[in-house]
């Protein structure tokens, strides 16, 4: 340390002869630099450490200890419950007046809860399973939309006039808000709507029109028909078509697919078009030369170079995919033929005033873990496939 | 030297086999040239094969762009629709109205607000229909403060992070960037629940701040993006201005912020539009009854879930004036902005 305090001096003496500007800077030690480092940048990080701290993972210990309790939006102050959470855990008291603690009851419920079927009475459904079912079928989706944003950024990376135009005009949906789309699309596939006038279906079961948004199964359709009775009467009784839960619904659902497809289209297109014009120009006019044709250069040249941004495309889908909830609701209102996942933690944890936070907590930490699983799945999937 | 061999190999080839071909294939070839598609028989110039594939390619892109752009029209052209009779009108809408608010009969009828009836009913009428007296002029305030406040303060504060990520060495760096990093995990649904609990418990819901103070801290992914960018600015610059004696904060303020504008506004657009339409943040944490819900819930509750609500007959058409309103500013601000966003875009797509 002297050495360096002298060598320091004898450069300011230098200095101060030579010129009395550098004066100060030389005279600084380096530790005083590095302070300066560490303290302004902990100081510029504070308020996005603060926020994802408290917003996010302390909320995540919450909802986790939340989970094994029986909270209630009616018992209060939540920090306060949680404080004193050893007495709060989920209990159930016996005819004999023992108390037996069942931390885990909220997710053995999730797992066993039944309800009773619209169509059928008496007919149990596993609840949870349900949900599953509609935000695993939204998923048809993401597929179908990529195959045809791919399509489109193809076209649109051609060497043509007014490319940006199109561009932008593909990603206007993108930028609406889901609530204007859904009501224009609900009226659209109205009974008298354009979707019908152009299928030919507004005269559809005696100039009703054709119902597309509806709960109920296939009794009015026309393959309903064809399939369950020869003699060309419709079969109400066709457990299959009408009452079974896959079909109740279905049209809608279809709707829902069609809408999400359409709004996600741009965002995709533009991140295939990025995409697209990183591909190497050169191995693609080799390939040219030595006589490929343009559907060869596409899938052995052009769709190995697009793998990482499809993969990630992927990747953010079905994260995004599995945690749908505001379309079905806004087109049809809140039920087990149509909703997806996370209706069940808004519909069990917040909904009115007797709403149990506390099993919403529950369902959302298998949610959390159902993502968690299949993004590491895709990861697997991936690193397999670079072997 | 390999593909000069195989052409001079193949030509004689063709030549040769050009006999066999029968008259109609020729032809065939002849055509199918004619339209840029080369056969065995034919040859077709690279310029016609181009232009024909630019043609076909406007066809498909033009169709693409009307599925894209109808649904809007239709939105607007329903907002002029004349519903007070019946709301079917609506429903059969195509192109234009059957009766619409843009004929002398209906002004004269309509003194107040004239073709844009749909409009001033929309925010005239909704204090008598809506169920807590609420005024939809209070409500569109509501969604401006929304997407105004906590997506400046918090790009700032993003940028800021953003910043000590990529330009200030300080002992944990990456692990304090992975630790944030991997909130995006978390998937919000999850801990619905206990924020709601949180806010709640805070006092936050009822005036509306649950949408305003969290969103103040800055994003992470917004973090994450400005950091990429500042990763393309020389460190030399704030070398040289820590030797002119600058502080980090001077520097933030006087180089980055201004160095990195083109990715701050970028970021900063993205989150208004999200904050904008942000229907489930209002929905599930401000109660119906407040006066602090934002644009897309008022214009939810206004619909009542599935066309039974008080609008739902007879003025079903400010509803969808409703919607015209709640998409038109994000629409305008996106045409204004479309290149700077869309770059932005691209460059998300080309980094991963």
């Amino acid at each position: 340390m002297e050495d360096t305090i002298t060598a320091n001096e004898a450069i300011e003496d230098q200095a101060v002869a030579e010129e009395a500007v550098p004066q100060k800077k030389q005279r600084k030690p380096i530790n005083q630099a590095k302070l300066q480092d560490n303290l302004w940048g902990w100081i510029f990080c504070i308020p996005l450490i603060v926020g994802t701290v408290w917003f996010v993972y302390i909320c995540l210990v919450l909802a986790f200890l939340l989970s094994f309790t029986d909270y209630s939006i009616l018992k209060g102050d939540m920090f306060a419950y949680v404080g004193e959470m050893g007495q709060h855990i989920f209990a159930t008291t016996t005819e004999t007046g023992e108390k037996i603690v069942q931390p885990f009851h909220w997710y053995s419920y999730a797992f066993t809860n039944t309800i009773e079927s619209k169509t059928i009475a008496g007919y149990m459904l596993p609840e949870i399973w349900l949900y599953m079912f509609n935000t695993v079928f939204y998923m048809i989706g993401i597929p179908i939309g990529m195959v045809l944003s791919m399509f489109f950024a193809v076209c649109m990376s051609r060497d043509i006039k007014g490319g940006n135009v199109f561009r932008v005009l593909y990603y206007f949906p993108c930028v609406a808000s889901t609530i204007s789309i859904v009501f224009t699309f609900k009226l659209m596939f109205s009974q008298q709507g354009v979707m019908n006038g152009i299928l030919g279906l507004k005269d559809y079961g005696g100039g009703g029109g054709f119902q597309w948004v509806n709960l109920s199964g296939f009794t009015d359709l026309t393959w309903n028909r064809i399939i369950s009775d020869a003699g060309g009467t419709p079969n109400p009784n066709s457990k299959f078509m009408n009452e079974s839960f896959w079909c109740q619904g279905l049209l809608t659902k279809v709707i829902i697919i069609v809408m999400s497809v359409w709004k996600g289209l741009g965002g995709t297109i533009i991140l295939y078009i990025a995409g697209l014009s990183g591909v190497n120009a050169a191995t693609k006019e080799a390939a040219q030369i030595d006589g490929a044709n343009g559907w060869t250069i596409f899938w052995k040249v052009t769709m190995p170079d697009l793998y990482p941004v499809i993969f990630y495309n992927i990747v953010t889908s079905v994260i995004g995919g599995m945690q749908i909830y505001a379309e079905p609701t806004l087109f049809i209102g809140e039920s087990y033929i149509t909703s997806g996942y996370v209706s069940l933690i808004w519909l069990s944890g917040l909904n009115g005033m007797g709403a149990k936070p506390s099993q919403g907590a529950a369902y959302g930490m298998i949610l959390a873990v159902i993502i968690f699983a299949l993004t590491m799945f895709q990861f697997w999937l991936d690193s397999r496939n670079k072997d | 030297m390999e593909n000069v061999e195989n052409i001079v190999e193949e030509e004689p080839v063709v030549q040769e086999e050009k006999q066999q071909y029968s008259s109609i294939r020729y032809a065939w070839g002849a055509v199918l040239a004619f339209f840029g598609i080369s056969t065995k028989t034919h040859r077709a110039s690279k310029k016609r094969a181009k232009f024909v594939g630019d043609v076909f390619t406007y066809i498909i892109l033009l169709f693409g762009t009307f599925l894209m752009v109808y649904p809007f029209w239709w939105m607007i052209a329903g907002s002029f629709a004349d519903t007070e009779t019946s709301r079917e009108l609506l429903e059969r809408l195509v192109w234009w109205p059957e009766e619409s608010t843009v004929t002398s009969e209906f002004v004269a009828a309509h003194s107040a607000g004239g073709i844009f009836w749909n409009y001033y009913y929309f925010f005239t009428k909704g204090v008598q229909v809506s169920e807590n007296s609420l005024t939809f002029w209070r409500v569109l305030l509501n969604n401006f403060i929304y997407s105004v406040v906590p997506v400046v303060v918090g790009v700032i504060t993003s940028a800021s992070a953003a910043f000590s990520f990529a330009k200030i060495n300080w002992i944990g760096r990456n692990a304090v960037f992975y630790f944030l990093l991997a909130a995006i995990m978390v998937p919000g649904p999850s801990i619905m629940t206990a924020q709601f609990s949180l806010y709640d418990s805070l006092g936050w819901r009822d005036n509306g701040l649950v949408l305003i103070i969290p969103g103040m801290f800055g994003s992470i992914m917004t973090a994450f993006f400005i950091r990429q960018f500042l990763f393309g600015l020389p460190t030399s610059i704030i070398e040289a201005a820590k030797i002119d004696g600058a502080g980090y904060f001077r520097i933030f303020c006087g180089f980055i912020l201004p160095l990195a504008m083109p990715a701050i506004m970028a970021q900063g657009l993205l989150s208004f539009m999200g904050c904008w339409n942000n229907y489930m943040g209002s929905f599930i944490m401000i109660p119906g009854t407040s006066h602090a819900i934002n644009l897309p819930h008022a214009i939810a509750a206004m619909d009542g879930f599935g066309g039974n609500g008080p609008f739902a007959q007879q003025h079903y058409a400010s509803v969808i004036a409703g919607s015209v309103i709640c998409v038109l500013p994000v629409m305008i601000l996106f045409a204004c902005f479309q290149k700077l966003i869309i770059s932005s875009l691209m460059l998300t797509g080309s980094k991963e």
